[in-house]
């Protein structure tokens, strides 16, 4: 798979996905047909669309937690290639750069906040099985280095000070920061959030709309979001695409998306008349 | 003061508490040779410790990775049956056997771990269960190499063909095994490999998403199970000197279950102390109770009760009560200062 997307890398120059025809079908269901765009580099994408446009489908599909009837996903990953992601293994995407968090916060509720964005750690430790069972010199260094790592990633999401508390116990807001910030582990290049703000209340909104442009200006990487808080998808993207049962509708700058008569009748119904 | 800064040098660093521990028990036989203790103790604790092995390693199973496990006797009992006919049988020395009855138990493992992507819960239960009683058939039946329904006796381990051992210094190389095994434990459950089964019980979603490849964890799971379980029965094989088909039944499986759940999942002394309480205590204590201590099956009877009362009411596992009595203290020792003041 990935030979034949070395062979064919049509990328356009400051893209860094491609989605291409994107099609996926649960039997006769089609959750998404055939979707096209694109998200440039350094960018904060939105994606939003009335519930069960498909939105999230669309990022299962990216990431490979579905595989997509039809259509490629062009990626330009962390070692500079452009790879189609359709058909490769799930637990390989994260290796390109391409890192996202859930809907539902998946954290290990029995792990402290440092050893849950450790995990995000997991695809970076070098030295072999072996020798970090037998905590050799080398392993030990690494474990510190990465320990030390996740530290600076939990100051920076600003829960630094509560690194050794369990993660089960703590508020939604403390959860969702703790997930960016393992996301954040791996250095990645693109970010894929899904609802990043559900459950949060505004105040906690407007500081993720912070959080969100910062994490980007830092890590010098691109974010691409699935939201329904409209003030904030409209606060922070630079474009945003609209679907609606899985059809492209619209993409394009905040305002004109919001101008967009196709997109104000998949929201509000047609006019009548 | 000075003999303090030492002591809690030790308590603090975790290889020194592992070593300490392993010295403090190892002390066993000295105390029923010199008449301190009944020198049934020595098996019994004996027993003890190859059962925490083996519940050591499905603990990482089923406490990191959330995957059951109720065949550990079968391999336990694979493990000792090997072990025995390779140092018996072929003559060879006592490492090599050990090695075998690790390393081919281990095979079977990940056979298992191949069959659990597409099984959870209950029917991971089940297929294991299985497995081991298939294991256990394959004891009675294939007499030229496990001597059938009369068992297979083995000797006590000669190590490097010099130092033949007796049933003292057995114990001591299991205490010295013991150390080790929990110090590898620590290793594994306490870096990346740990992280990466814990992210799986939580999620294999998320795990997935975090660069987990659950073939291959699942698979390292499984192997160590087995590995230690095949461990702990080779021990016993030498420790015990005979091996007997029906010593490796589910009710043995569900022993180091009860170990590990009553002891407490994801904890390292837990296991030990899961397992003084589910194998060293009915044998200890209530067999030298009146009337009660006759009943049969009395032990399978306390653990049942046990396991009920901690799932419903301890969930953390017995090795909490420290943690929470030393609370408790501070509290109370605190209280009364201010009654002081």
């Amino acid at each position: 798979m990935s030979e034949q997307a070395i062979l064919t890398p049509s990328l356009n120059e400051n893209e860094i996905l491609r989605v291409e025809n994107l099609s996926m079908h649960f039997g006769g269901l089609k959750a998404v047909e055939k979707l096209s765009f694109s998200i440039n580099e350094h960018e904060i994408f939105g994606l939003i669309g009335p519930n069960g446009a498909g939105k999230t489908t669309v990022f299962n599909c990216i990431t490979q937690f579905y595989k997509p009837s039809e259509g490629r996903v062009l990626f330009l990953t962390k070692q500079g290639l452009t790879e189609n992601l359709v058909g490769q293994k799930v637990h390989n995407i994260i290796r390109k750069g391409l890192v996202r968090t859930f809907q539902n916060v998946e954290l290990v509720s029995e792990l402290s906040l440092l050893d849950n964005v450790l995990v995000g750690g997991h695809i970076d430790f070098k030295s072999s099985g072996f020798s970090q069972a037998l905590r050799l010199p080398k392993a030990r260094k690494e474990e510190k280095a990465m320990r030390e790592k996740a530290e600076r990633v939990l100051n920076f999401m600003g829960i630094d000070h509560m690194k050794d508390a369990l993660a089960g116990g703590q508020p939604y807001g403390v959860r969702k920061k703790v997930e960016m910030a393992r996301t954040l582990m791996c250095e990645p290049k693109l970010i894929i959030l899904d609802e990043p703000a559900a459950g949060l209340n505004d105040v906690e909104t407007q500081q993720l709309a912070e959080t969100i442009r910062e994490v980007r200006d830092t890590y010098n990487c691109t974010i691409l979001l699935v939201e329904h808080d409209m003030r904030l998808v409209m606060g922070i993207c630079d474009r945003i695409c609209a679907i609606s049962f899985g059809k492209f509708l619209a993409c394009d700058t905040p305002e004109r998306i919001q101008r967009n008569s196709l997109v104000q009748e998949a929201y509000l119904g047609e006019k009548e008349g | 003061m000075k003999q303090d800064s030492i002591i809690t040098k030790i308590t603090k660093n975790t290889y020194l508490r592992f070593v300490l521990f392993g010295l403090i028990i190892s002390m066993i036989p000295v105390l029923t040779g010199g008449g301190i203790l009944k020198t049934s103790w020595l098996g019994i604790i004996g027993g003890t410790i190859i059962y925490t092995i083996a519940a050591l390693g499905l603990n990482l199973l089923l406490g990191y990775s959330g995957l059951i496990s109720l065949g550990t006797a079968g391999f336990m009992g694979l493990g000792a049956y090997i072990s025995a006919y390779v140092t018996g049988n072929l003559g060879l020395p006592w490492e090599v056997g050990i090695l075998a009855a690790v390393i081919i138990p281990v095979i079977f493992g990940i056979l298992i771990g191949l069959a659990s992507l597409r099984m959870e819960g209950l029917y991971l239960g089940i297929v294991t269960l299985c497995v081991a009683e298939v294991l256990r058939k394959t004891f009675d039946e294939l007499e030229p190499l496990t001597g059938g329904f009369s068992g297979k006796s083995a000797e006590y381990p000669t190590l490097l063909g010099i130092f033949k051992l007796n049933q003292g210094t057995t114990f001591v190389l299991l205490c010295v095994v013991l150390v080790l095994m929990m110090i590898l434990t620590y290793h594994l459950a306490n870096g990346q490999l740990g992280r990466a089964l814990n992210a799986m019980r939580g999620s294999n979603v998320a795990a997935q998403a975090m660069g987990v490849s659950l073939l291959k964890y699942r698979l390292i799971a499984f192997a160590l199970a087995t590995g230690y379980a095949s461990l702990a029965g080779a021990l016993y094989a030498h420790f015990v000197k005979f091996v007997y088909p029906s010593t490796w039944n589910l009710p043995l499986s569900l022993v180091i279950l009860a170990i590990v759940v009553i002891g407490g999942l994801r904890s390292i002394y837990g296991t030990f102390i899961g397992a003084l309480i589910v194998y060293a205590l009915p044998d200890l204590v209530l067999k030298r109770i009146p009337i009660i201590g006759d009943i049969n099956g009395l032990s399978y009877v306390f653990s049942g009760v046990l396991i009920i009362l901690v799932v419903l009411f301890y969930p953390g596992g017995c090795v909490k009560v420290f943690s929470d009595v030393k609370l408790l203290l501070q509290k109370l020792f605190k209280r009364k200062v201010k009654k002081n003041v």
